[in-house]
């Protein structure tokens, strides 16, 4: 087990999977973060040797990921709302905020994804 | 790396959106007149921030005061054209 940003991970795991399972990091940007760090795709946890690791711990800390994330995309979310935008109004509402149809049931993604959710 | 959505969504050539808006701006000790537009599509400049908009929804003209943070944004975000729906029971049947 290898602990990287109070995060455990097994020493059998994909690096390019460990790092997506962060809120706020992609394949693309996972593996920009390899890439800089001269790690190979395939390579897993278990190989890293401990400076690397606290190399990538270093550079994800200075990172905007998981809670920091989530409560940027939460305040733009709520500076539409506060404006009085119909973007916001939409988000609050949970419907399709760029015209898409509502009439049939094709909404279901907006309905779970666009809210103004609450702070935890 | 990709560019925003809202570099997306107009050419930057093209500049925002400037529409010629009859904007009198009132002299001190006047009261601030709003300014009654059908233009939605314009954008939100710097030098808007205090004026007052009635804009045109299809039906009415909503007015709302122009803050900072709304420069950027089109007119119309800020005049809703959607009513929402309400059963109303017909008495005569």
């Amino acid at each position: 087990m290898v602990l990287i940003l109070s995060h455990n991970f097994a020493d059998t795991r994909l690096i390019l999977k460990a790092l997506t399972t962060f809120y706020g990091i992609g394949p693309v940007v996972a593996s920009q973060i390899m890439a800089r760090h001269c790690i190979h795709q395939t390579a897993r946890i278990g190989s890293l040797p401990d400076q690397k690791i606290l190399d990538l711990t270093a550079e994800l800390s200075t990172m905007k990921i998981e809670n920091d994330k989530r409560r940027e995309i939460h305040d733009n979310i709520q500076r539409l709302r506060d404006l009085g935008t119909y973007r916001g109004r939409r988000h609050a509402m949970g419907l399709p905020v760029r015209g898409q149809n509502t009439k049939s049931g094709q909404i279901q993604s907006a309905r779970k994804l666009n809210r103004v959710f609450k702070e935890k | 790396m990709h560019p925003t959505s809202r570099l997306l969504a107009r050419s930057v050539w093209k500049g925002p959106n400037i529409v010629p808006l009859p904007i009198i701006r009132p002299k001190l000790g006047e009261k601030l007149l709003p300014i009654k537009t059908q233009a939605r599509s314009a954008t939100i400049l710097p030098n808007f921030v205090g004026l007052k908009f009635q804009v045109h929804n299809g039906k009415i003209y909503h007015e709302f005061s122009v803050t900072e943070d709304m420069v950027g944004h089109k007119l119309g975000e800020f005049s809703p054209t959607r009513k929402r729906f309400a059963y109303k029971q017909t008495k005569n049947r």
